[in-house]
Protein backbone atom coordinates (compact mmCIF):
# COMPACT_ATOMS: atom_id res chain seq x y z
CA UNK A 1 0.00 0.00 0.00
CA UNK A 2 1.83 3.14 -1.16
CA UNK A 3 1.58 5.96 1.38
CA UNK A 4 3.30 9.25 0.63
CA UNK A 5 3.92 11.76 3.40
CA UNK A 6 4.36 15.42 2.66
CA UNK A 7 5.03 18.40 4.93
CA UNK A 8 2.97 21.45 4.10
CA UNK A 9 2.42 24.53 6.28
CA UNK A 10 3.74 22.78 9.39
CA UNK A 11 1.42 19.82 9.08
CA UNK A 12 1.68 16.37 7.56
CA UNK A 13 -0.35 15.44 4.50
CA UNK A 14 -0.72 11.71 4.02
CA UNK A 15 -1.57 10.51 0.51
CA UNK A 16 -2.92 6.96 0.40
CA UNK A 17 -3.00 5.23 -2.97
CA UNK A 18 -5.30 2.23 -3.38
CA UNK A 19 -7.74 0.45 -1.09
CA UNK A 20 -8.07 0.64 2.68
CA UNK A 21 -9.32 -2.83 3.49
CA UNK A 22 -8.60 -5.89 5.63
CA UNK A 23 -5.48 -6.66 3.57
CA UNK A 24 -3.94 -3.19 3.57
CA UNK A 25 -5.10 -1.94 6.99
CA UNK A 26 -2.16 -3.38 9.01
CA UNK A 27 0.35 -1.55 6.77
CA UNK A 28 -1.61 1.68 6.95
CA UNK A 29 -1.86 1.38 10.73
CA UNK A 30 1.92 0.92 10.93
CA UNK A 31 2.52 4.08 8.88
CA UNK A 32 0.22 6.10 11.13
CA UNK A 33 1.78 4.59 14.26
CA UNK A 34 5.08 6.24 13.23
CA UNK A 35 3.37 9.63 12.99
CA UNK A 36 1.66 9.04 16.34
CA UNK A 37 4.97 8.03 17.96
CA UNK A 38 6.32 11.43 16.88
CA UNK A 39 3.15 13.06 18.26
CA UNK A 40 2.37 14.75 14.97
CA UNK A 41 -0.04 17.52 15.96
CA UNK A 42 -1.93 17.87 12.66
CA UNK A 43 -2.40 15.23 9.98
CA UNK A 44 -4.43 15.56 6.79
CA UNK A 45 -5.26 12.34 4.96
CA UNK A 46 -5.92 12.83 1.25
CA UNK A 47 -8.32 10.19 -0.11
CA UNK A 48 -8.22 11.30 -3.76
CA UNK A 49 -6.54 8.01 -4.79
CA UNK A 50 -8.50 5.77 -2.42
CA UNK A 51 -10.99 3.72 -4.39
CA UNK A 52 -12.36 1.39 -1.70
CA UNK A 53 -12.74 1.25 2.07
CA UNK A 54 -14.21 -1.61 4.09
CA UNK A 55 -15.15 -1.92 7.77
CA UNK A 56 -11.56 -2.91 8.66
CA UNK A 57 -10.36 0.30 7.00
CA UNK A 58 -12.93 2.34 8.90
CA UNK A 59 -11.87 0.65 12.15
CA UNK A 60 -8.22 1.46 11.41
CA UNK A 61 -9.03 5.13 10.88
CA UNK A 62 -11.04 5.20 14.12
CA UNK A 63 -8.04 3.67 15.93
CA UNK A 64 -5.70 6.31 14.45
CA UNK A 65 -8.06 9.09 15.51
CA UNK A 66 -8.36 7.63 19.02
CA UNK A 67 -4.58 7.36 19.37
CA UNK A 68 -3.99 10.89 18.07
CA UNK A 69 -6.50 12.28 20.55
CA UNK A 70 -4.49 10.87 23.47
CA UNK A 71 -1.85 13.59 22.94
CA UNK A 72 -4.15 16.26 21.51
CA UNK A 73 -3.32 15.50 17.87
CA UNK A 74 -5.86 16.30 15.20
CA UNK A 75 -6.79 14.40 12.07
CA UNK A 76 -8.53 15.69 8.96
CA UNK A 77 -9.80 13.67 6.02
CA UNK A 78 -10.09 15.22 2.59
CA UNK A 79 -10.96 14.49 -1.05
CA UNK A 80 -13.26 11.56 -0.25
CA UNK A 81 -15.20 10.19 -3.21
CA UNK A 82 -18.98 10.48 -2.82
CA UNK A 83 -19.18 6.70 -2.35
CA UNK A 84 -16.57 6.56 0.41
CA UNK A 85 -18.07 9.62 2.06
CA UNK A 86 -21.41 7.81 2.08
CA UNK A 87 -19.85 5.01 4.17
CA UNK A 88 -18.88 7.61 6.78
CA UNK A 89 -22.45 8.91 6.69
CA UNK A 90 -24.07 5.47 7.00
CA UNK A 91 -21.86 4.51 9.94
CA UNK A 92 -22.24 8.00 11.50
CA UNK A 93 -18.45 8.33 11.50
CA UNK A 94 -18.90 11.68 9.78
CA UNK A 95 -19.78 13.01 13.28
CA UNK A 96 -16.47 11.74 14.62
CA UNK A 97 -14.13 12.76 11.82
CA UNK A 98 -13.27 16.22 10.58
CA UNK A 99 -14.02 15.84 6.85
CA UNK A 100 -13.15 18.66 4.47
CA UNK A 101 -13.89 18.66 0.73
CA UNK A 102 -10.53 19.70 -0.72
CA UNK A 103 -6.93 19.36 0.46
CA UNK A 104 -6.13 23.05 -0.07
CA UNK A 105 -9.03 24.08 2.14
CA UNK A 106 -8.17 21.38 4.69
CA UNK A 107 -4.65 22.80 5.02
CA UNK A 108 -5.40 26.51 4.89
CA UNK A 109 -8.15 26.31 7.52
CA UNK A 110 -6.37 23.84 9.84
CA UNK A 111 -5.70 26.20 12.78
CA UNK B 1 -12.96 -28.87 -0.55
CA UNK B 2 -13.38 -27.58 -4.07
CA UNK B 3 -10.55 -25.69 -5.64
CA UNK B 4 -11.16 -22.02 -5.93
CA UNK B 5 -12.61 -21.26 -9.30
CA UNK B 6 -14.48 -24.52 -9.63
CA UNK B 7 -18.15 -23.98 -9.35
CA UNK B 8 -21.01 -26.38 -9.04
CA UNK B 9 -24.13 -25.41 -10.88
CA UNK B 10 -27.28 -26.50 -9.16
CA UNK B 11 -30.69 -26.37 -10.70
CA UNK B 12 -33.66 -26.40 -8.45
CA UNK B 13 -37.26 -26.78 -9.49
CA UNK B 14 -37.41 -23.15 -10.59
CA UNK B 15 -34.62 -23.80 -13.11
CA UNK B 16 -32.47 -21.25 -11.36
CA UNK B 17 -28.77 -21.64 -11.98
CA UNK B 18 -26.91 -21.39 -8.71
CA UNK B 19 -23.15 -21.19 -8.45
CA UNK B 20 -21.50 -22.72 -5.41
CA UNK B 21 -17.88 -22.01 -4.51
CA UNK B 22 -16.02 -23.23 -1.46
CA UNK B 23 -12.89 -21.44 -0.28
CA UNK B 24 -10.45 -22.07 2.56
CA UNK B 25 -10.72 -19.64 5.46
CA UNK B 26 -8.10 -17.22 4.21
CA UNK B 27 -8.82 -13.58 3.49
CA UNK B 28 -6.62 -13.69 0.38
CA UNK B 29 -9.57 -15.25 -1.49
CA UNK B 30 -12.20 -12.63 -0.76
CA UNK B 31 -11.44 -10.31 -3.68
CA UNK B 32 -11.67 -13.17 -6.19
CA UNK B 33 -15.04 -14.23 -4.83
CA UNK B 34 -16.51 -10.72 -4.89
CA UNK B 35 -15.30 -10.40 -8.50
CA UNK B 36 -17.05 -13.65 -9.42
CA UNK B 37 -20.29 -12.45 -7.85
CA UNK B 38 -20.05 -9.17 -9.76
CA UNK B 39 -19.47 -11.10 -12.99
CA UNK B 40 -22.72 -12.96 -12.32
CA UNK B 41 -24.52 -9.63 -12.07
CA UNK B 42 -22.94 -8.30 -15.27
CA UNK B 43 -25.96 -9.27 -17.37
CA UNK B 44 -27.73 -6.36 -15.69
CA UNK B 45 -26.74 -2.76 -16.18
CA UNK B 46 -25.54 -1.80 -12.73
CA UNK B 47 -23.69 1.39 -11.96
CA UNK B 48 -20.40 1.77 -10.13
CA UNK B 49 -22.16 2.67 -6.89
CA UNK B 50 -24.12 -0.58 -6.86
CA UNK B 51 -21.01 -2.55 -7.82
CA UNK B 52 -19.24 -0.99 -4.84
CA UNK B 53 -22.12 -1.95 -2.52
CA UNK B 54 -22.24 -5.55 -3.76
CA UNK B 55 -18.47 -5.95 -3.52
CA UNK B 56 -18.41 -4.46 -0.03
CA UNK B 57 -21.26 -6.61 1.29
CA UNK B 58 -19.85 -9.83 -0.17
CA UNK B 59 -16.41 -9.09 1.24
CA UNK B 60 -17.79 -8.09 4.66
CA UNK B 61 -19.81 -11.32 4.84
CA UNK B 62 -16.72 -13.33 3.82
CA UNK B 63 -14.54 -11.57 6.41
CA UNK B 64 -17.09 -12.35 9.11
CA UNK B 65 -17.23 -15.99 8.01
CA UNK B 66 -13.44 -16.41 7.76
CA UNK B 67 -12.32 -14.36 10.76
CA UNK B 68 -15.18 -14.71 13.25
CA UNK B 69 -16.95 -17.87 12.05
CA UNK B 70 -14.09 -20.20 11.13
CA UNK B 71 -11.44 -18.26 13.10
CA UNK B 72 -9.09 -18.36 10.08
CA UNK B 73 -8.83 -22.17 10.27
CA UNK B 74 -7.89 -22.90 6.64
CA UNK B 75 -9.15 -26.47 6.96
CA UNK B 76 -12.65 -25.13 7.45
CA UNK B 77 -14.31 -24.01 4.23
CA UNK B 78 -16.57 -21.07 3.63
CA UNK B 79 -19.35 -21.89 1.20
CA UNK B 80 -20.61 -19.16 -1.10
CA UNK B 81 -23.73 -19.67 -3.23
CA UNK B 82 -25.03 -17.02 -5.57
CA UNK B 83 -27.76 -16.79 -8.16
CA UNK B 84 -29.95 -14.40 -10.07
CA UNK B 85 -33.71 -14.60 -9.84
CA UNK B 86 -36.16 -12.01 -11.16
CA UNK B 87 -33.46 -9.33 -11.33
CA UNK B 88 -32.49 -10.06 -7.74
CA UNK B 89 -28.92 -11.02 -6.99
CA UNK B 90 -28.87 -13.47 -4.08
CA UNK B 91 -25.72 -14.38 -2.18
CA UNK B 92 -25.42 -16.88 0.67
CA UNK B 93 -22.28 -17.13 2.77
CA UNK B 94 -21.98 -20.03 5.21
CA UNK B 95 -19.18 -20.88 7.61
CA UNK B 96 -18.51 -23.84 9.92
CA UNK B 97 -18.49 -21.78 13.09
CA UNK B 98 -20.91 -21.92 15.98
CA UNK B 99 -22.67 -18.81 14.70
CA UNK B 100 -23.70 -15.70 16.55
CA UNK B 101 -26.90 -14.08 17.69
CA UNK B 102 -27.38 -11.36 15.11
CA UNK B 103 -30.31 -10.00 17.15
CA UNK B 104 -27.94 -9.14 19.98
CA UNK B 105 -25.51 -7.07 17.92
CA UNK B 106 -24.97 -3.64 19.34
CA UNK B 107 -25.52 -0.57 17.21
CA UNK B 108 -22.08 0.61 16.05
CA UNK B 109 -23.44 4.12 15.44
CA UNK B 110 -24.48 4.59 19.10
CA UNK B 111 -22.36 7.08 21.05
CA UNK B 112 -21.05 4.33 23.35
CA UNK B 113 -19.90 2.22 20.38
CA UNK B 114 -18.81 4.75 17.77
CA UNK B 115 -15.13 4.55 18.84
CA UNK B 116 -15.11 0.74 18.85
CA UNK B 117 -13.23 -1.21 16.22
CA UNK B 118 -15.85 -3.81 15.40
CA UNK B 119 -19.49 -4.18 14.49
CA UNK B 120 -19.62 -2.13 11.30
CA UNK B 121 -19.44 -5.04 8.83
CA UNK B 122 -22.89 -6.45 9.58
CA UNK B 123 -24.26 -2.92 9.91
CA UNK B 124 -23.00 -2.02 6.42
CA UNK B 125 -24.50 -5.22 4.98
CA UNK B 126 -27.86 -4.42 6.55
CA UNK B 127 -27.68 -0.84 5.27
CA UNK B 128 -26.60 -1.55 1.71
CA UNK B 129 -28.43 -4.77 0.83
CA UNK B 130 -32.17 -4.85 0.15
CA UNK B 131 -32.79 -8.00 2.20
CA UNK B 132 -30.62 -9.77 4.78
CA UNK B 133 -31.54 -13.00 6.53
CA UNK B 134 -29.61 -15.19 8.95
CA UNK B 135 -30.30 -18.80 9.77
CA UNK B 136 -31.17 -19.59 13.39
CA UNK B 137 -27.61 -20.64 14.22
CA UNK B 138 -26.20 -17.43 12.77
CA UNK B 139 -23.54 -19.12 10.65
CA UNK B 140 -25.26 -18.47 7.32
CA UNK B 141 -26.32 -15.16 5.88
CA UNK B 142 -28.43 -14.63 2.77
CA UNK B 143 -28.22 -11.23 1.14
CA UNK B 144 -30.36 -9.94 -1.72
CA UNK B 145 -29.74 -6.93 -3.92
CA UNK B 146 -32.36 -5.75 -6.40
CA UNK B 147 -30.54 -4.97 -9.61
CA UNK B 148 -33.35 -3.28 -11.46
CA UNK B 149 -34.30 -3.95 -15.07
Amino acid sequence: MPIRLENKNNLTVCHIDGEIDINSSPGIKKAFDKLIAKKEPKVVVNFSKVSYVDSSGLATLVEVLKNMRTYGGRLRLTNLSPKIKSLFEITKLEKLFDIVAEEEEAISTFM
Amino acid sequence: MLNLGQSVFLKNNDKIKKTVVKIPSDIKYIRRISSKVLEAAASHEIDDSMKFDIRLCVEEALINAIVHGNRRDVTKPVKVTYWLKNSNLNIEVEDRGSGFDYRQLSDPTANDNIMKGSGRGVYLIRSLMDEVEYNDTGNKVKMTKRLGA
